[in-house]
This record gives C-alpha cells, structure tokens and sequence, in this order.
C-alpha cells in the first residue's frame, strides 16, 4: 500500500481532545450548534458567536452542560469591533485548531430572481458570507499558524448549481469556494488548512426561509452531518487543505 | 466446504477446492487486506456490564461503537449523551448517537483503544456463534491492515494451496482495503433503499486500480472477494475505469446503483434483506438471486461468516 494514513487517521500526533479549541460563528442554532454540542460532549473549548445574544447565551448555556468551556461573543461578523472580540476570545484561549466560517446570509425571503436582488441585500450577503470568513481568517492567523489549525467554510451546492433564485447567495458562495482554495494554497508552508464544506439540503431556519411556507420536512436534521464532522476530526489538516467535501455525499477522499 | 455456482447459464454445485475451475486465465481475483481486529470490549457504566462492540474509528479515541446488552441481545440501549463507560483503563463517553441507526453512537476515549484491545478484547459475535473462536479464525489468507470490526469472511476459505492452484491456472490476484464496520444492522426497514448505512474507511491504490483497468481492458472478467471488496472498488468507479482513491466511502451499492466495477463476486450466504443481499442484486438482479438462494436452501448450504460460499458470475 502507498500510505496507510488514511486507515490510520491519528498517525501525527495531535493534543488531548480536552485541549482543543474551536472558534463556530453562527452557533446558536441549526447546523452551527449541532457541530458545537458534537465538539463540546468531546470537552472542546468553544468559542461560539452569533448576533442575537438570548439564543446565543441559552446555547452556550446548554453546552456548558455538556461538559464544554464556552465563551459567547455575541456580534455580527461583518462588523470590525465584533470580529476583534471574537478574535480576543481566541486569543484568551490560547490557540485555535478550528474555525469554522458558518454563519451565512441567504439575503431576502423568498429569494428574488438575481436582477430583482436589492442592492444593498446583496452587498450584505457578499459581506457575511465572502468577505467576513477572509477577516476572520485573518485575525485569528497567528492562532491558527501556531495550532496548526483548520478552517472550514461552510458552502452550499447553490455554489454551482446556477438555480434561479439562488444567485445572490449561490455566488457568494462560490465566490467562497474560490476564496478558501486561495488561501489554502497561500497557506501552503503555514501548516494551516483551509477546506470548504457542503453541509446539503437540511432542516434549518435558513433552508426554511429559502422556502417559506413550504413543508421541508423530508431535509434531514443536522445531524446527519456528524459523521463528517467526525472524519473530518481525524484528518490531517495540510493533507485535506484545498478540498471541497459534502457532508453528505459518498466519498470523503484524502488527496494522495 | 461447498460451492454454489451461479451463472448466466443457472445454479452448479461444487465444492470450494474446484474454485479454479469456474475462472480462467486472465480472470483478476481482488481481495480486501483488512485483517480483524478483536473489536468487541466488556463496558462498565450505569446499566451495569455490558457489550461494547467497535465499529469504525474515526480519530485517535474517537469511534463509532455499538452498545448491546451481550452478544445475543442487541440494544438500543438506554444510553443519554455524555454518559460515561469504564473500557478497560479508559474512559468512553458517549456523544450521540450515529443519524438513522440508534443502535450505535459516536463515542470518545480519553486514551487510545488498541493498546485495550488488543489486552481484553475478544473478536466480535453474536448468539449464532456457539464459542468465541481465537481472532486468528477471524483472519484470511490476505489480511494484513487491522481495521476491521468483523471479518471480511469471503477470503476464509482460500487455503495458500489453492490461491497456488488459481495462479497456475493464470488467475491473478490483487488487493484493496476496507474496514468493514458491525454487521448487526439488518432488517431494520423493509426495504433496501431505506437502509441506513454507515461509512468505511477503504483505499484502492494505483496498482490495484491499474490491474483492474487493464484485465477488463483484455476482456477478462474481475471478480470481487467479498462484497466489502465491491464497496470499495464502487467508491473508486469513474466513467474512465478506475482510479486510486481512499478515504471513508457511504457508497451503498443496490440494484437502483448498478455495479459497474465488477464482473463477479466470491462471497458467503447472507441474511435476507441485508445490504449484502442488496449488492447481489445489483450484480445479476433479484430473481437470479433469489433462485440461487432457493437452491442453497433446498441442498443444505450453511450460512453466516462460517458457512458455505457462493460464486457470483455475471459472464
């Protein structure tokens, strides 16, 4: 056999589960906080955001249960004062292995055709879903340097499916997709990874809202994505970086 | 040890030392590495003693594990989220339970498992296994990567004598890896397109790839060692042959996914409504299935990991 990593996904030796630190925006709920409560029954320090401060708290609350360290900085990560509190609270920690960009804007309810998109709707889905991931990265590089760590962007198959409707959303998306491939190869040499994740269709606010008034009970739960994340748990995150994966598709491959 | 025939041209019985007969020179026989880990452990927690059978790891402590109240009585157990376990000199936690199967749940160690396993853990079984047989019965004549929860059974009954008499007769040999997970999961649903299946860690190296590509290339027919050896060649398909790929695969191969990779298949007998069941179909449909299967019935096959074998040709 060539390798055998991936049949031996510890190979590298990684800090005690307890010790790990993981920064999830849009955490209060929906996919955000399915992954958070999944990394805090494993005693993962977590640092969780989102902009409404009682379901937030509630959430970090409940996590807390759970066995994990929670900070809650509530704020809006297109916000600079906000996403330097999100950063400090990183910082507080004392290192970061995970990033995970999830907080998303889909932009107005139902979704306009692309040339019906308001304007300033559409520079608000640009800014939470490209260019707020990109600062984040940024402020928080020198954690996620000296961790080794990984961020994930959470993309969408509207990246690529051209679906009408979907196109102020769909090209953030993408435009994401090319953003997170960017930098995982200008991370190269830094030890940090950079991959993008398509959770799927799946029973959110946000999938409700794209379809409002419409029964979407067929989407599974958030947590059909768990076994991803947990795959993803034991990757090395320079041998995944530049990847996109599908949480719910049927290959997770390790590039060779 | 028997051997059921089943061909374009119907059902032969033979025994399994005739293997050679059925293929021919150029025939690629690819057989699945994985050897048997002794994967089921003794769990001290709040409902007392129990079975804990490992399924797949995913990360260092971090598996997908099924709790049962023994080998003969299989949960859901009444487990919360965070409950703990005594495994040995660990600690499991359990972190919820696997979407769609609740039989099984993701569970953390606060120290790696193998070192426990390989002290008190016993190979896993279940109430049709009279006696817990030593994990070298587990194991065949391929298996070489420890990875899997139960045995990739197909390859148990190839002796070295007669993968000798296969290569003399021009068969070749070549292997993939797949860490098949625990099998208990059937008949769960009542139909195959609704099962709930659950990913395995596989590779198929570019070496594996390229002779596969090439024996079909030539007309020769590559028949799987077992249906785990058809899921991972499956998950490495692309419409240009295959292609060296590894990582975990949810792949779930049923009539309404055709097998594309494939010419045939040496497995064993297998529970109705089974995923394994499901893949036979997928390779010569549903009634051929079924008349070989009334046919291993009527003349007494065994079934299970220790039972008779089945030789599936599609040409």
């Amino acid at each position: 056999m060539e390798s055998s990593s991936v049949l031996d996904p510890a190979a590298s030796p990684k800090r005690a589960p307890t010790e790990r630190v993981a920064l999830i925006t849009g955490a209060s709920r929906g996919l955000g906080y399915t992954l958070a409560e999944f990394l805090a029954r494993q005693q993962w320090t977590l640092i969780l955001t989102a902009r409404h401060e009682k379901p937030l708290g509630a959430a970090a609350e409940r996590l807390r249960a759970a066995g994990a360290m929670v900070t809650a900085v509530p704020g809006d990560v297109v916000r600079p004062r906000d996403r330097r509190a999100i950063a400090a609270a990183a910082r507080r920690a004392g290192r970061l292995d995970l990033l995970v960009n999830n907080a998303s804007e889909l932009g107005p309810s139902p979704l306009p055709p692309l040339l019906e998109h308001p304007l300033p709707a559409l520079r608000r889905v640009f800014e939470v879903n490209v260019l707020a991931p990109i600062a984040l990265v940024r402020a928080c590089l020198r954690l996620l340097r000296s961790s080794r760590g990984l961020v994930v962007n959470v993309t969408s198959d509207a990246a690529r499916g051209g679906y009408p409707g979907w196109g102020g959303y769909g090209s953030s998306k993408a435009a994401l997709e090319l953003v997170s491939k960017t930098l995982a190869n200008e991370l190269r040499d830094s030890g940090v990874g950079v991959v993008a994740v398509d959770p799927g269709d799946l029973r959110t606010q946000m999938h409700q809202d794209a379809f409002p008034g419409q029964d979407i009970s067929d989407r599974p739960l958030p947590d059909v994505t768990l076994p991803f994340w947990a795959w993803l748990e034991g990757q090395d995150p320079s041998r995944v970086s530049g990847q996109r994966f599908e949480a719910q598709g049927t290959v997770w491959e390790v590039p060779a | 040890m028997r051997l059921l025939v089943t061909t374009p041209a119907g059902n032969r019985h033979a025994t399994f030392v005739e293997l050679p007969r059925f293929l021919s020179a150029g025939d690629l026989l690819v057989a699945n590495e994985s050897a048997t880990l002794a994967a089921s452990l003794e769990a001290h927690g709040p409902a007392g003693t129990y079975t804990l059978d490992l399924s797949t790891r995913y990360a260092d402590g971090l598996w997908v594990a099924e709790p049962r109240w023994d080998p003969a009585h299989p949960g859901p157990m009444p487990i919360q989220p965070g409950e703990e376990a005594r495994v040995g000199d660990a600690t499991v936690r359990y972190l919820a339970p696997y979407p769609g199967i609740p039989r099984l749940w993701f569970i953390r160690s606060d120290r790696p498992l193998e070192p426990i396993l390989a002290e008190a853990g016993v190979p896993i079984h279940y109430g049709y296994v009279q006696k817990i047989w030593p994990l070298d019965a587990y194991q065949s004549l391929f298996s070489r990567v420890p990875g899997s929860a139960e045995m990739p059974s197909a390859a148990r009954p190839i002796t070295p004598r007669i993968q000798e008499a296969l290569e003399a007769a021009g068969v070749r040999f070549t292997s993939v890896v797949l860490h098949s997970g625990v099998s208990s999961l059937e008949i769960e649903t009542d139909s195959v397109e609704q099962q709930a299946v659950y990913p395995e860690p596989f590779q198929v190296s570019r070496s594996a790839a390229e002779m596969v590509n090439r024996t079909r290339e030539e007309g020769h027919r590559v028949v799987a060692i077992g249906t785990t050896v058809v899921r991972a060649l499956e998950s490495a398909w692309t419409p240009d042959g295959l292609r060296p790929r590894q990582g975990f695969t949810r792949l779930f191969v049923h009539p309404g996914n055709p097998v594309r990779s494939v010419d045939g298949l040496l497995t064993g007998f297998h529970d109705p409504v089974t995923s394994h069941l499901a893949m036979l179909a997928a390779l010569i449909g549903l009634p051929r299935v079924m008349a070989a299967y009334r046919e291993a019935i009527a003349n007494g096959y065994r079934w299970h990991e220790f039972g008779d074998s089945h030789l599936i040709l599609r040409k």
